[in-house]
């Protein structure tokens, strides 16, 4: 039904404004082809009372962006093009923001952190051809601020003036899936808050709803956290290259405001030998060599999971992280664990031997006991697919899983059950195709090469392969950054405007056209930087002027 | 004999040693030596040129800012106890040798090349007493400031080296040590070349190679010539004035860099026919696929008389904004079925008698001769000695890209090289297929990691007697996926592995240089140039831990 409405909605868009560049693109949109323009008062109103702060201050950035955005369209001539029809233009003075019949204001932060089937981001948007009031309505805070985000894009600029060639404009819109992510890896590389921030504001303009912060590994340790500080003391890479808990919330409450949920994860057992700095005796194999025996990067190093002081403390530590982030989804990790670490070392072989236990049965009993204090503070455990496709231990049945490996592993998690999030590097992964990275290796490429393009993470199937029952264990999916050769020097141009391309394949549904999507993409990218967000030319600035002149077949 | 020098000098070195490119011959000591806060550079030499002393300015801004913490861990905290009874070195002595003559900075950069004196003399002792470089010219005691600055780390306020004494003899193994930027696929602000240049002068780069032109826009006003801009540029902001020419190649000049430019033709010139489409066949022709190897189609009519003349003179115009001697007339990638199928072309071929063959011998020997009445030497790709029966001025340069297989060949025609092969040195390789409704990978996978670009030898398959011509060589930034939002993260620091590679020469260690080349990256972005990470910080600190046989 869903791809069927979108299949719609791209006819409309073909058949009426080529250039009509709204991405993600809605579910049902119908456009004019009138000229409007913004009247220099132009006022946005917020109907109700107890209007959330956060809502008004996500009115406040729209009515900047309105007349900050400056974005000329992207037509051979730019903007100048458009200009003849401007004397004629009826002026807009007014957007009216309103809930739904009986809806009542809560903020978009609490609505954005609510566990991600919950989430009512549906929106209605009319913008009338005659300069009467525009209007957005929607069931909550959330929906009315994605209806902004499009409402934004909607309009370019020429000289002073703000418009749109495209009134009237109808949109129906709502996510077809509610998980729409970007995974951040901060320990290989430290990222700075003002990097984090400015990465939260371009996923809100596509309408990504969560952040998924790889924030440790055994690189770094840069969280700062109450009752285990030494664990950043000792394993951050510098003391002005942590997370303090103020940083937290920082993040937690900027994403809120955007309509962002932060899922945190603190990988165990595996990708934790920074931990060693601190806590020598609870890491197996720290540093040890070759590192190719015992880690699929260096350095090696990784819980002692069969020591039940080590559960506990990673139970504990689980509980402290839990309180510092609001979501309702916290991850555990649990990938690439390595045996090699485990048999080379003696106490925990020694523990094994004392409880009886083989390694898989205590990685049981590990998994179980750290779940339990996060599910004790309320949150929803996510794995790594491993967990459920390489492991046998128990997971409560509303664990999700995020696929990373292949896609191809997703029918077997979808058959096992569990609710999946594609986050496939044969599709997301944002690092692949720059080169190995590991020193004295001149011949080494990416171990996941090629490159995904936006043309091919655009292309995924949500639900290949699977049934119709499986299919509803899609919760969405998410690009993702491995920092081995990122940092906030190219955070930026790796992620954008590539990243988008999985945000409108989550919310508007697969199936989209490349020939039509790419002119909508120049014209995202353009706007982000036009509000100072890095993202890289896609093609040759002749080609982003001249829709389908760059195509293969043209 | 260099190489073996090279590699003895290499295996002794001390792990932390973090000069790039690396002096060819270098001994270092073992003790801390702190720069006073009276530290001073003394310019010993008569009638300074103005960009020597802004030269020397420059260098005490970096000492005093660059604030680099040495890459180890704990980042210097380990320093503090040897810098407490450390000597402080008060001054350092810039002096020339007797008897040369004292020129600009700029003009040593421009000379001919092959004549440019880029040696220096480096010393540095451990006990406080005054630190001099001597060289043969301005352009030699600019680049043993380059080297002195890479020299010191701070902590804690303290600006220090813990490798005192310092001497070094060095100079280049090649001359040509250059980098590509292509301006017009997507468009470049001054203020960004700018910054590339100092990047490149930080490496000891000689030579921007500015593909200022091609088929999708044409930034360059050119006087005389300006409605090719004004009609071909993406927007009238987005254009090089020759007053931004000027300052470019001045900005270049006075760190050490000529300024090589390349009108590209008689291909890649779509974007005249936006003012002159009574010049260019094929244009806009669809299926681009027919017609060019990339989007939009167009070639010049190169057996028009008129087109022939417009681009001699267009060619001299630009050589008078340039003041290097060397300018790239192009020459790649000539599509024949543009010709094919161009009546006009085929009008002119068949009133003069020629085949296409003879008139783009015709051609480029009238715009070669253009060139060179304003004192150019041409360069070209390699397809004009390769691929074309054109007549060439025997010092013609030719810059090889299809492959690095090719330049044997170029050699065996006895042609100067410069290797500028898509197989080691395209920057933009591994980045996808940028092409509209396809999902493919880039044409030159994979992506060039510093390390392939490192193990370039340029000499391969090159014989003894033919070793003299190579110039050196270059990585290129094409841009079709480029712009400024990513000039830095994708030229930097790999284009750094080839300035090394022509300036110690190849066959450089891996593994010595992985920890170097993490030094000069974290000095550029203290520096305001976004160097990426090459690998996580974990492994920056711990030179050889993340290799991968350790």
């Amino acid at each position: 039904m869903k791809l069927f409405a979108l299949r719609v909605a791209v006819l409309f868009a073909a058949a009426y404004s080529p250039v009509e560049a709204l991405w993600p693109q809605p579910q049902n949109i119908q456009t004019g082809s009138q000229t409007l323009r913004l009247a220099p008062g132009f006022q946005i109103t917020v109907v109700g009372h107890g209007v959330p702060g956060d809502l008004i201050a996500a009115v406040g950035r729209t009515k900047q962006y309105l007349f900050q955005d400056r974005l000329e369209r992207l037509v051979v001539g730019r903007g100048a093009v458009d200009a003849p029809t401007f004397s004629k233009a009826k002026a807009l003075s007014r957007l009216t923001l309103s809930l739904a019949k009986g809806a009542s204001f809560a903020s978009i932060t609490s609505e954005a952190q609510k566990a991600p089937e919950d989430r009512d981001e549906a929106y209605h948007l009319e913008v009338p051809a005659d300069g009467s009031g525009a209007t957005i309505t929607a069931n909550s805070t959330l929906g009315l601020f994605r209806g902004l985000t499009t409402f934004s894009q909607l309009w370019y600029a020429h000289d002073n003036t703000v418009y749109t060639i495209s009134a009237p404009v109808t949109i129906e819109d709502a996510p077809a899936y509610p998980y729409r992510g970007l995974m951040l890896d901060t320990a290989r590389n430290y990222y700075p808050v003002a990097d984090i921030k400015r990465t939260l504001d371009a996923m809100s303009w596509v309408k990504i709803n969560q952040f998924h912060w790889h924030i440790v590994d055994s690189q770094s340790f840069p969280l700062q956290l109450p009752g285990f500080t030494d664990l950043a003391e000792k394993g951050a890479y510098s003391s002005s290259q942590v997370y303090t808990q103020s940083d937290v919330r920082d993040i937690v409450s900027y994403a809120g405001a955007r309509g962002i949920d932060v899922m945190v994860e603190i990988d165990t057992p595996g990708h934790t030998a920074i931990i060693a700095e601190a806590h020598p005796d609870f890491v197996a194999c720290a540093q040890a060599t070759p590192w190719a025996t015992y880690a699929n990067e260096p350095p090696a190093g990784q819980l002692r999971f069969a020591n039940a002081t080590v559960t506990s403390y990673v139970a504990n530590l689980f509980s402290a992280v839990a309180k510092l982030f609001p979501s309702t989804l916290f991850s555990t990790g649990g990938d690439e664990l390595n045996t090699n670490c485990y048999d080379i070392d003696t106490p925990t072989q020694a523990a094994l031997n004392a409880t009886g236990r083989t390694l898989e049965q205590a990685l049981d009993v590990f998994t179980q006991e750290t779940h339990k204090a996060l599910e004790a503070k309320g949150k929803t455990p996510v794995v790594w697919e491993e967990m459920v496709l390489v492991h046998n231990v128990t997971l409560s049945k509303d664990t999700k899983v995020l696929v990373w490996i292949s896609s191809d592993n997703v029918k077997a998690v979808a058959q096992k059950g569990y609710k999946l999030i594609h986050a496939a590097s044969d599709y997301f992964y944002l690092d692949c195709g720059a080169g190995g990275w590991v020193g004295n290796f001149p011949s080494g490429n990416s171990w996941c090469d090629p490159f995904k393009t936006w043309q091919h993470s655009y292309s995924f199937d949500p639900v290949a392969n699977l049934t119709a029952e499986e299919s509803k264990l899609v919760l969405g999916g998410q690009h993702l950054l491995w920092a081995e050769q990122s940092g906030p020097q190219n955070v930026d141009p790796i992620v954008w405007p590539r990243a988008a391309s999985s945000a409108e394949l989550f919310w508007s549904g697969p199936g989209g056209n490349l020939s039509t999507a790419l002119p909508r993409l120049h014209d995202v990218a353009y706007r982000f930087r036009q509000r100072g967000v890095n993202t890289i030319s896609l093609q040759p600035e002749w080609c982003a002027l001249r829709p389908g002149a760059c195509d293969l077949t043209a | 004999m260099k190489l073996y020098g090279f590699l003895l000098v290499a295996a002794q070195l001390p792990a932390v040693l973090c000069l790039w490119p690396l002096p060819r011959s270098l001994e270092v000591g073992s003790s801390a030596l702190k720069l006073a806060s009276s530290f001073e550079i003394h310019l010993n030499v008569a009638h300074a040129p103005s960009d020597l002393e802004d030269a020397v300015s420059r260098t005490k801004a970096f000492l005093k800012n660059d604030k680099l913490g040495r890459l180890v861990v704990g980042r210097g905290a380990s320093d503090s106890g040897a810098l407490q009874h450390a000597p402080a070195l008060r001054s350092l002595q810039l002096s020339l040798a007797h008897n040369v003559p004292v020129r600009s900075i700029t003009d040593e950069a421009r000379l001919p090349i092959g004549t440019r004196s880029e040696e220096y003399s480096l010393h540095i002792p451990a006990d406080g007493s005054t630190a001099t470089i001597t060289a043969n010219s301005t352009l030699g005691l600019f680049r043993g400031l380059t080297t002195f600055e890479q020299l010191w780390y701070e902590f804690s306020g303290e600006i220090y080296t813990v490798e005192a004494p310092v001497s070094i003899a060095d100079s280049p193994a090649y001359p040509y040590r250059g980098f590509m930027l292509d301006t017009s696929r997507n468009f470049f602000p001054v203020s960004d070349i700018k910054r590339t240049l100092d990047a490149m002068s930080w490496v000891k780069m000689s030579q921007f190679h500015w593909h200022v032109v091609d088929s999708q826009s044409f930034p360059l006003e050119v006087p005389g010539f300006t409605e090719l801009a004004s009609k071909g540029a993406y927007s009238s902001s987005m254009v090089y004035t020759p007053s931004d020419v000027q300052e470019i190649v001045s900005y270049a000049g006075a760190r050490g860099i000529d300024v090589m430019i390349e009108i590209d033709t008689p291909g890649h010139t779509a974007i005249i026919s936006a003012a002159h489409p009574e010049h260019i066949a094929c244009a806009e022709a669809s299926p681009w696929t027919t017609f060019a190897n990339e989007p939009p189609a167009g070639q010049l009519r190169l057996a028009s008389a008129a087109t022939r003349n417009f681009t001699a003179d267009l060619l001299a115009s630009v050589a008078r904004m340039f003041p290097s001697t060397i300018m790239s007339t192009g020459g790649d990638e000539l599509n024949v079925e543009c010709y094919t199928q161009d009546a006009q072309t085929q009008a002119d071929l068949s009133a003069s008698g020629r085949t296409l063959e003879q008139a783009l011998d015709a051609f480029t020997q009238a715009t070669h001769a253009a060139l060179r009445a304003e004192g150019k030497t041409p360069a070209v790709w390699e397809e004009m000695v390769l691929d074309h029966n054109v007549t060439l001025g025997n010092d013609t340069i030719v810059m090889v890209w299809i492959s690095s297989a090719n330049a044997a060949a170029v050699a065996a025609k006895n042609f100067r090289i410069v290797h500028g092969p898509s197989d080691y040195f395209y920057l933009d390789c591994g980045a996808g297929e940028w092409i509209g409704d396809d999902v493919a990978n880039s044409w030159c996978d994979p992506f060039k990691t510093w390390q392939k670009s490192y193990t370039f030898d340029p000499l391969a398959n090159i014989s003894a007697a033919q070793a003299h011509l190579v110039l050196g060589g270059e990585q290129l930034l094409w841009t079709e996926q480029s712009g400024p939002e990513n000039l830095d993260s994708i030229v930097w620091p790999r284009a750094a592995s080839s300035a090394e590679v022509f300036w110690s020469g190849p066959g450089g260690n891996l593994t010595t240089a992985l920890p170097r080349l993490h030094d000069i990256a974290f000095r550029m972005r203290q520096r305001g140039v976004n160097a990426i990470p090459l690998q996580p910080l974990w492994c920056a600190l711990r030179p050889g831990k993340c290799d991968i046989d350790s």
